[in-house]
């Protein structure tokens, strides 16, 4: 892994975060997977009890971290991967899975937690929950058409935007629909449908202005350059402005005279775009992408259904965040605080990715056993 | 797990691709769009001071300066930093419209370069922003030469003023910033680019508020180059004369120039305004008053004025007379009784003259006696002589706004009164009045032909501009006839008033008739007679008769003028401010 300091000022906390957690990698990888089955659901309820602590712990607005001193801990890295570790057991355990009912229970697992987060609130964060879901439901034997029918009102939410595709969204459902002759899928595709189109308007009241600013800035930045699109603006210019080879290590401009907000955290992709180019941008890609083919093929070859379970929830993970961040600094998807795994600064990134690592260690030794 | 595998290969597929697109796209911002922003983000940190050329000073002939500069100190702002509550407050702060601030800040398309938006603020009011700095995010406070004309309204329809640029004048050329000013009206106008010179750049590096944090080595600056200063042909001292003889009227035109090579000494109108007034800034409504008060100050009446110049134009129609040798300077018409009829309408002359030939018609100024030499060389004879000495024509003097008048011709009355137009019209211009118009400014370079056999110089304010003459081509015989005519009227006719102790002045009264109110008074008048100096005509409006009013003052203006250059005792009339020049 690169571990580009680059952005950070902050080298030698995220040393220490990350010594910590290589060390943690270690022990977690001796031991073996099956505790972890057997843990999950105490697990997971510790990590939904600290999240609802989250909320009444007054440390000021959004509420992510716990401080104690100079540390600060973020629970919704860790609850990601209790949540993962859940689902993977409760869904290992499932034979068949083809009704719509069968999807419930997953999803109230996790829609607990992703809706105790976006309460921080941290939209970044808690859509992460999504594709682990559908992608877990998926690995597990769940036909994917169904889970497009069962998600679909999603889709008929967000292009409820625009009164035109959404009728045409609509009708290309229902023709869809029909086609496939099964009773309990038209009602429910024609009923939730709609619904969910029609409640959209309310939902976007609910979002808080910044996270709805965020989306406008993200369909036309230049609409108000200082304010609401400045760090895409800027985050463009520092991963345009770097072409093919990069303005050098340490010459970023953006980032030296503090064009570029949070850096070090969520941006810091810009500042390898800035200060190593085109090249240094497919360098990290290219690593990313030999991580996440690496886990497939592990979850493919796995005997043991949790453990395969929990590596595509992983992998779920990380290729998502990692997309939606990088998508994010070059203006491609809207903005979301959500870091790059491994070279965002951040400890419990850091650990939490880290921890899981050692536990994909654990399941590769033991591969082959059921 | 065998289902796994086809799993595996769409979740594989689907994930590439992703990523794929990522890189896609990093493509399009590093390789195709890199250089716009590599230039963005150089644009971000480095920023581009421009600084403001000093504008040259212009000087009269005796390099006493009439324009310089002063330094001002401005307000701007850098469109992308400052946001709505700082505008608010620099609004608050100045009590300038919000609303005007924005329009201005909109044009210009970089938003991280500086515009400036208020010009010369009071020392009190730099002090309030330098206080607030630190809450003012993107105002900034700079110096700025600023255009300073120390003699106001005296110089103020020769100079113009300067006012800031507009939009439309910023889309066409790139040599103006904005925020610059530009000449409007005068010589500021006609000789801007000379005067303006060329803005320097600096390359500063700065931070995202703003803040210049130092020089950036890589990008060389390139130096100011000041404005070239103006020399004119103005003679200062002559125009502050002017103006004290003419301070008993209202409106006013007067141009003073060397008859031998049309230097202009002066060019006055009254009433003037304060150009400084408008350097500072003017909103709208004061605007408005200035340009539509009552007496037209922005009217600059030395060359724009047209009326009809009344019996200075007889010389001219004598000239036309003998030039074409249809008459001898003994030639006789009936006998002016006061009135002329023509057909059933009665012509007056202003006085009963008896019997008189060409000369003393005109040291007289008989009307009647013109009336008839008119129709006799008919009209056509009169245009085309009048019309090679420039009546109708611009003068081309450099300055911007000038008028040409009008000389009616046949063609003309034709379409104006159909064709029955009269002799009556041709009466009327004969003795000047009617259609015909006329600026001073004409009028004193058609007299300048007297001086030059028959060439006229064109006039000009820059010293050392290549002098041209143009040919009237009038025979030497009818110009010096014509001239005995001009010496009497000074010495004993109806310009007596003119006249200059122990210097024969030639010259002629004119009185413009005025349907509306009073008639305007005229003189145009050259001095020493034998070897000309000075050539002034004066132009007094609704001050009556020629002989008067114009005459007296223009006979002062000499007078001031050849005591300089001839050295005569001094006369009390001489004023204090040409005394100390001296």
């Amino acid at each position: 892994m690169i571990f580009s300091t680059a952005g950070g000022n902050y080298l030698l906390k995220q040393s220490i975060w990350l010594t910590l957690a290589i060390a943690l990698c270690f022990i977690f990888s001796t031991l073996s997977p099956r505790i972890w089955s057997m843990l999950s659901p105490f697990i997971y309820l510790l990590i939904v009890f600290f999240l609802f602590l989250l909320l009444f712990y007054p440390v000021g607005y959004p509420r992510r971290w716990f401080k104690f001193g100079e540390i600060s801990i973020q629970p919704s890295e860790f609850t990601k991967l209790g949540t993962i570790m859940l689902l993977a057991y409760l869904l290992a355990t499932r034979k068949k899975l083809e009704k719509y009912i069968d999807i419930l229970v997953p999803l109230m697992i996790v829609a607990i937690p992703a809706g105790l987060i976006f309460m921080e609130p941290d939209l970044g964060a808690a859509q992460i929950f999504l594709p682990i879901l559908i992608l877990m439901l998926y690995w597990a034997g769940m036909p994917g058409i169904k889970i497009f029918i069962f998600f679909s009102p999603l889709i008929s939410a967000i292009t409820s935007f625009s009164i035109y595709i959404w009728l045409v969204y609509i009708v290309g459902l229902s023709v869809f629909l029909y086609w496939r002759k099964r009773l309990s899928d038209f009602v429910y595709g024609l009923i939730s449908n709609p619904l969910a189109g029609l409640i959209m308007p309310l939902l976007w009241g609910a979002l808080k202005s910044y996270q709805q600013k965020r989306i406008i800035a993200f369909l036309s930045p230049w609409l108000d350059p200082r304010g609401m699109s400045w760090q895409i603006i800027q985050s463009k210019i520092a991963i345009g402005s770097g072409k093919l080879f990069g303005k050098g290590f340490l010459s970023g401009t953006q980032k030296k005279l503090e064009f570029l907000p949070e850096r070090h955290t969520d941006f810091i992709f810009s500042c390898i775009g800035e200060e190593f180019g085109l090249i240094g941008i497919i360098a990290v890609i290219s690593l990313y992408i030999y991580l996440f083919y690496r886990l497939i093929i592990l979850a493919k070859e796995t005997k043991n259904r949790f453990s395969s379970l929990f590596v595509i929830g992983v992998f779920a993970w990380f290729s998502y965040q990692t997309f939606l961040n990088t998508g994010m600094t070059m203006g491609l998807l809207p903005i979301t605080g959500v870091p790059l795994p491994f070279i965002s600064y951040g400890g419990s990134s850091l650990l939490a990715c880290f921890i899981a690592i050692g536990i994909i260690l654990a399941i590769s030794k033991s591969k082959l056993e059921y | 797990m065998d289902e796994n595998i086809k799993k595996f290969g769409i979740i594989r597929t689907v994930v590439l691709l992703s990523f794929i697109l990522v890189i896609v796209y990093a493509i399009k911002l590093q390789i195709i769009e890199g250089k716009k922003y590599y230039r963005l983000s150089e644009e971000n940190c480095i920023k581009k001071k421009y600084i403001t050329a000093p504008r040259g000073n212009i000087f009269d002939r005796n390099n006493n300066k009439i324009a310089d500069t002063r330094p001002g100190f401005y307000v701007s702002v850098i469109p992308a930093i400052v946001d709505e509550n700082t505008l608010d407050e620099i609004s608050h702060i100045f009590n300038i419209d919000k609303e005007n601030i924005k329009e201005k800040i909109k044009i210009e398309k970089n938003p991280f370069m500086s515009v400036k938006i208020i010009h010369d603020i009071g020392f009190e009011q730099l002090s309030i922003i330098e206080e607030k700095r630190e809450e003012l995010e993107g105002v900034e406070v700079g110096v700025e030469p600023l255009r300073n004309y120390p003699y106001r309204d005296l110089t103020s329809h020769l100079l113009g003023y300067v006012g800031e640029v507009t939009s439309d004048e910023l889309k066409k050329s790139n040599i103006y910033l904005i925020g610059d000013y530009i000449g409007r009206m005068g010589l500021e106008k006609e000789y801007d680019k000379i005067l303006r010179g060329a803005y320097g750049i600096e390359y500063v590096e700065v931070d995202a508020k703003g803040r210049e944090i130092g020089e950036v080595f890589e990008k060389r600056p390139i130096s100011v180059t000041p404005g070239t200063d103006l020399y004119t042909t103005i003679d200062l001292a002559l125009t502050e004369s002017t103006a004290i003889f003419l301070k008993d009227y209202q409106r006013a035109g007067v141009v003073c120039l060397n008859p031998k090579n049309g230097e202009i000494f002066v060019l006055y109108s009254k009433p003037g305004f304060d150009p400084n007034v408008l350097v500072h800034g003017l909103n709208t409504e004061e605007w408005q008053k200035l340009n539509s008060a009552k007496n037209a100050p922005m009217y600059n009446r030395a060359i724009m004025s047209c009326y009809p110049c009344g019996s200075t134009f007889k010389p001219f129609v004598a000239l036309a007379a003998l030039d074409a040798r249809m008459i001898s300077k003994n030639r006789y018409f009936d006998s002016c009784r006061g009135v002329y009829f023509l057909n059933t309408r009665a012509f007056k002359c202003w006085h009963i003259h008896g019997r008189l030939p060409l000369i003393d018609a005109i040291v007289h100024s008989c009307d009647i006696y013109f009336y008839q030499l008119g129709r006799f060389i008919g009209i056509d004879t009169i245009v085309s002589r009048t019309k090679k000495i420039g009546f109708g024509r611009l003068a081309n003097i450099d300055l911007p706004q000038e008028k040409s008048g009008l000389l009616p011709d046949r063609q003309w009355f034709e379409q104006r009164y159909g064709k029955s137009w009269t002799e009556g019209h041709i009466f009327n211009l004969s003795i000047g009045q009617g259609d015909l118009l006329v600026t001073p400014l004409q009028l004193a370079c058609a007299y300048t032909l007297f001086i030059n056999n028959g060439n006229i110089p064109t006039p000009h304010l820059i010293k050392g501009k290549r002098i041209s003459f143009h040919k009237t081509n009038i025979t030497n015989e009818a110009i010096e006839i014509v001239k005995q005519g001009l010496l009497g009227v000074v010495t004993f006719g109806t310009g007596v008033l003119a006249r200059v102790e122990n210097i024969e002045v030639c010259g002629k009264t004119g009185t413009a008739q005025n349907p509306h109110g009073e008639d305007h008074s005229l003189f145009v008048g050259y001095a020493p007679a034998n070897d000309p100096q000075i050539l002034v005509c004066v132009f007094v409006e609704n001050a009556g008769h020629g002989g008067s009013v114009a005459a007296p003052i223009a006979g002062k203006i000499m007078r001031t003028f050849l005591q300089q250059t001839i050295k005569i005792s001094k006369d009390t009339t001489v004023i204090r401010n040409y005394v100390q020049k001296n």
